[in-house]
């Protein structure tokens, strides 16, 4: 076992090489849920291109929780274990991971929440961006486009999940705001493209032209939403789709004028997160990021604050080649 | 013989012809309670849906049938409908980028290299199973987990975007009005019907299925056979695969997850034992029908997803019930 | 005396057709009584309705005089009337005595099985009916026989007064059953009672003290086995008067069709080399393991190449497959016709049609009518009793069932028949016909290998018998020089 954590240091040393000497930089582990979808994906990529990185000022490791709360449980054991200075976690929910925070907070490591947050009081920061504020903004979006009136229909994430339940809190504000908008059908099709195709395919049927608008709570499942519209031979530009994420798909269905899309940037809660756990561990810290200067809306504050709120961006006609570009 | 054992026999053949058409029963009853609560669901376009929805399931439970024929089961098709459906996609986009997009032929070579790749991680399975006497279970439990990592592997995680139009013609077009995946569904189902009930194949996957010492004692190369009903499998995961992105518009990594409990549960509930050896795809097809059209029929009166995942537990439960059932009498 | 179990005007009817019209029996303590019928008089319904496995319509069952109704079989065991049944059923992983004492384990404190008390009654059980097996020993360890004796040691634990064995030497070779008849003289001293089902008359006289059959589902007669003749017994299973048991019509030429020299085979058969001539009957005779079946399995082609030469019609030939062996005209009638002789979930067409799809088919599709026509004819060859060909053959009796096994590869047109135990779990009737087919084919040219176990049955049939003992040739005896005593000399 012993030989085995030599090893593992042996080759954290080794990629993070462009350092000097790799031991005498601060290592940072970071715990997300899962790498199979692209969010993360770009999420990941930005850590690994933070500036702090690239310069070798820190070593960053990054830990596959694959979907599993014990998993990313058994990654900060091994963590604490080996020495990190900080942590950077990702929950795959809420409620999960808890324990795991208190687990850090004991052995003297701080942590970040990035994304999505923890039920802890023992995390450090959070930097991640509000829900409930892009529920409201993608169901605005198609309330505008209907005129306040007629139906639409919310697909939603698994149920329970703290996205599912912060962005309908956000739908549901919106929502309050037009008396005369009906939903229609309101069900989950757990952030699936597939499934929500199948949703709103028995939904065209039941529903017909009564449905104006598609509130989908991810890009993926309002994607599923405009092919299911196109297979039933009917015109996307007759419905208000929004989805919410700012995926590759859904960047160029926007571009395409089939729907809405609010950027959630990933990447800037990536790298604002390293840069709040940087400065926890090395004195007089000043933030690399370019993401500091981009939000204006937050503030740096010497990296003290107890939340971070990443500003979502509406995908337009305007910035949506831009954003493609920086997808490349 | 006597009195006693044709009453036997005719308990079995009753029990049997219940079963085969207590499916069927089962399907019009719950499509007569669908169409009187809700006037949609007998509208040309919701049925055209609801075939629609089945064709996936449908043609990868009817590759399971073969398989569950000869003793086996396959639980890697969720995975290779992705992995299938990422490479063929992704050669799809380069070709147009290397500007044969059009050309018919860059679609067909997509086609073939999707029903290709099916076919090698098939391949794969059957050599295990046939030729290594790794239990089947065991071997695509390890498939399962291997082509979604080369899928990961393959995309970094990222879908696989700009489908060409030809590709997509495979999910979206139409002939006659009738879309692509139910053409595709139906060409399949007709092969595999007379694969089976016409061919001298057929005649070994059930041979093999019902005796494999029986089977080879009389000259029939159960190894071989036994390998090819996991290709065959593979093969239709690949076309799944294909279809599945080509309808959502991108080949998604993450596709297919769990697809291969579907495709056994039509299987069961359609009356194929999971012993071997007795099973048509005619049940297959029902069975599959059904599942899509307890999904579409809550769908269209507003029952939460998560019921329908109960009921569509109740459904495999009573089915393997009615097989124990049979079994009994026999 | 009082007898141990009285069975009176005993019915059953299953929707309107009567399967017992009058169940007519009588055991006594110390004496071993053989229920005979062919398949399908009724037999089976008689002893599940004993048994407490199916309700009777009408009559009595009396059980030491008094009057008794089981609805299920533990009330038959707790009441001392048990059944060794024809297919057994241990737990393969578990201990002789765990299996003795299934459900019922001694227990100590907190319900922790008390191993040790439990292996020494097993022990004490086992010794005390001179069975040398070990009560440590795993039910998979030990043989057909040995298993048959461990449920005879578990119906003695329920204290059984009556115990049933229903074809208990089928699946045994001729040195397990001398075991199992010498347990079963042990029981009697003990005076128990035995019910003797089975369809070796050889068996049945050897050591059955009385006998009752019946047939068509009705009581035919009964007495003592030594106040009865062979014949009359088979007169009265078959209900009509018989001619010769064995029918044999053919005779040997001299012209070599298969020749084996030096032929290595599994389980150390070593050196085996014989002649087969055109018209012949060769039976092969020995005890179990004495290798026997794995010579027919090489010639077969279901095992590997150890070395030697196998020869048909003056040519060199591998046998490496079955199909390479079905293509040199062999055909194979296996051992056990439900472990690989039949598809069970088919039905009789596609059994018969098995080994033949090659020549039922044009490029890989199948001829239906060929394939319906191919089986009805070997249905009216065989006289196979079926309402049609699309039954399942496991609703067949076991005769049937082996008439189709024969009719699969005699759709093949072989030249070479290889019989292992043709008989096995046949009736009286139907063994007849199945030697009838085998000298007629003979007769008409053929060549025939078989294996038996029935001495009767060998002298019968065979032209000239090799006699193996552990993997070699021990001798060989022309059919003039025949005897029960030869054979047993040179195969032991």
């Amino acid at each position: 076992m012993t030989k085995f954590f030599k090893t593992m240091t042996l080759a954290a040393a080794f990629m993070g090489s462009t350092a000097a000497i790799a031991q005498d930089v601060p290592r940072i582990g970071a715990a997300v849920y899962g790498l199979n979808a692209e969010f993360m994906q770009l999420w990941a990529a930005a850590l690994e291109q933070h500036p702090a990185v690239v310069e070798g000022k820190v070593n960053v490791t990054i830990f596959d929780g694959r979907y599993d709360a014990l998993v990313q449980q058994e990654q900060f054991e091994t963590m604490i274990t080996q020495g990190f200075d900080a942590i950077i976690f990702v929950p795959i929910d809420i409620e999960a991971g808890a324990t795991a925070v208190e687990a850090a907070h004991d052995a003297g490591i701080p942590v970040v929440g990035s994304n999505t947050r923890v039920n802890s009081d023992l995390l450090l920061s959070y930097v991640g961006s509000n829900d409930v504020q892009s529920g409201y903004m993608e169901a605005r979006y198609v309330l505008d486009q209907i005129g306040c009136e007629g139906g639409v229909v919310i697909i939603e994430g698994p149920i329970g999940q703290s996205a599912q339940i912060e962005r309908l809190e956000g739908n549901m504000q919106a929502l309050a705001e037009c008396p005369d908008v009906t939903v229609l059908e309101q069900q989950t099709a757990n952030w699936s493209r597939a499934e929500a195709q199948t949703l709103m395919e028995n939904w065209l049927t039941r529903h017909g032209d009564n449905i104006k608008g598609v509130i989908g709570q991810n890009d993926e499942m309002a994607l599923g939403a405009i092919e299911a519209i196109r297979g039933a031979g009917l015109d996307v530009n007759d419905f208000a789709i929004a989805g919410i994420d700012g995926v590759t798909d859904a960047l160029m269905a926007v571009k395409n004028g089939d729907m809405a899309s609010i950027l959630q940037d990933g990447a800037a809660q990536a790298q604002g997160a390293l840069d709040v756990a940087i400065a926890a561990v090395m004195d007089g810290y000043e933030p690399m990021s370019p993401i500091w200067e981009q939000y204006a809306d937050m503030p740096w504050n010497g990296g003290t604050d107890a939340e971070y709120n990443v500003p979502w961006t509406p995908v337009t006609a305007e910035n949506v080649d831009a954003l493609l570009e920086m997808r490349q | 013989m006597t009195a006693k054992t044709h009453r036997q026999d005719f308990k079995a053949i009753a029990a049997d012809y219940g079963q085969r058409y207590g499916i069927l029963i089962a399907l019009a009853l719950v499509c007569v309670a669908l169409s009187v609560a809700s006037e949609f669901f007998l509208t040309q376009r919701n049925i055209i849906n609801v075939l629609r929805q089945a064709s996936i399931n449908g043609i990868l439970a009817i590759g399971m049938t073969f398989v569950i024929l000869t003793r086996g089961i396959d639980l890697s098709v969720g995975s290779v409908v992705a992995l299938a459906g990422v490479v063929s996609a992704s050669f799809a986009t380069t070709s147009a980028t290397a500007g044969i997009a059009g050309a018919p032929y860059g679609f067909y070579i997509a086609l073939s290299i999707g029903i290709l790749v099916g076919m090698a991680a098939g391949w794969v399975n059957g050599v295990l199973v046939a030729y290594f006497n790794v239990p089947a279970f065991v071997t695509t439990l390890g498939m399962l987990s291997a082509a979604r990592g080369l899928t990961l592997l393959y995309t970094g995680g990222r879908p696989v975007p700009s489908l060409t139009p030809d590709y997509r013609y495979v999910g979206t077009g139409d002939v006659f009005g009738i879309p692509m995946p139910i053409i595709l569904f139906a060409v399949v189902f007709i092969a595999a019907f007379l694969v089976l009930s016409s061919t001298r194949f057929g005649r070994h996957v059930y041979a093999a299925g019902g005796n494999p010492h029986a089977a080879r004692v009389s000259g029939i190369n159960v190894k071989r056979v036994r390998m090819m009903v996991y290709v065959i499998s593979g093969a239709l995961a690949g076309l799944a695969g294909m279809i599945l992105a080509a309808r959502t518009g991108s080949a998604l990594p993450q596709a297919g997850i769990a697809y291969e409990l579907d495709a056994i549960a039509a299987v069961v509930i359609g009356g194929t034992s999971l012993s071997g050896g007795v099973g048509q795809v005619t049940g297959t097809l029902i069975g599959a029908l059904l599942i899509s059209v307890v999904n579409n029929g809550l769908d269209l009166m507003g029952v939460e997803s998560y019921y329908q995942q109960v009921i569509k537990g109740m459904l495999i439960v009573a089915a393997v019930m009615l097989d124990q059932a049979r079994h009994r009498h026999a | 005396m009082q007898p141990l179990l009285e069975v009176r005007g005993l019915t059953k009817s299953f929707g309107g057709v009567a399967a017992l019209s009058d169940g007519h029996f009588t055991l006594h303590p110390g004496r071993v009584h053989a229920l005979c019928g062919g398949n399908g008089a009724g037999k089976s319904t008689f002893l599940t309705i004993v048994m407490g496995i199916q309700s009777r319509d009408s009559g009595t069952i009396r059980v030491r005089g008094r009057e008794v109704s089981f609805s299920r079989p533990s009330e038959a065991l707790a009441a001392g009337v048990s059944i060794i049944e024809q297919e057994l059923s241990p737990v393969p992983a578990m201990s002789v005595a765990e299996n003795i004492y299934l459900g019922r384990e001694p227990t100590g404190l907190f319900g922790r099985v008390d191993f040790n008390g439990m292996n020494a009654n097993a022990q004490d059980l086992l010794d005390s009916l001179h069975f040398r097996i070990s009560a440590r020993s795993l039910m998979m360890d030990l043989t057909v026989a040995e298993l048959q004796l461990v449920e005879i040691a578990k119906a003695l634990s329920y204290n059984a007064e009556i115990i049933i064995m229903d074809e208990p030497t089928s699946a045994l070779g001729e040195a397990q059953a001398d075991e199992l008849f010498a347990a079963i003289v042990r029981l009697k001293e003990q005076g128990k009672g035995i019910v003797y089902v089975s369809h070796r008359l050889s068996e049945i006289f050897n050591i059955a003290d009385e006998y009752t059959v019946f047939r068509d589902g009705r009581f035919v007669g009964e007495g003592a086995i030594g106040d009865v003749t062979r014949d009359s017994l088979i007169e009265m299973i078959v209900g009509r008067p018989l001619t010769e048991e064995f029918a044999k019509t053919n005779s040997p030429t001299i012209e070599i069709v298969l020749q084996v020299a030096g032929l290595n085979a599994q389980n150390s058969v070593k050196d085996v080399s014989f002649a087969l001539h055109r018209g012949e009957i060769l039976a092969l005779y020995g005890l179990m393991g004495s290798g026997r079946s794995e010579i027919l399995e090489r010639l077969f082609g279901l095992s590997p190449d150890l070395g030697g030469e196998i020869t048909l019609h003056g040519k060199r030939v591998t046998l490496s497959s079955p199909s390479e062996a079905i293509r040199h005209g062999l055909a194979f009638v296996t051992e056990d016709r439900k472990v690989s002789g039949l598809n069970l979930m088919a039905d009789l067409r596609d059994n018969i049609c098995m080994a033949r799809l090659n020549e039922l088919s044009t490029l890989g599709i199948m001829r239906r009518t060929r394939e319906a026509s191919a089986a009805q004819r070997m249905i009216d060859a065989f006289g196979i009793k079926t309402p049609n060909d699309k039954l399942v053959v496991s609703g067949l009796s076991g005769g049937n069932q082996q008439k189709v096994v024969l009719g699969k590869w005699f759709l093949t047109e072989p030249g070479i028949l290889l019989l292992d135990e043709p008989t096995r779990g046949v009736d009286v009737g139907a063994k007849r016909e199945i030697y009838r087919v085998m000298s007629d084919f003979a007769a008409a040219g053929g060549a025939v290998i078989m294996i038996s176990s029935e001495t009767d049955e060998v002298l019968g049939m065979a032209d000239r018998v090799i006699v193996m003992r552990d993997g070699r040739i021990s001798g060989e005896v022309a059919r003039d020089a025949l005897s029960a005593n030869s054979l047993l000399h040179l195969a032991a």
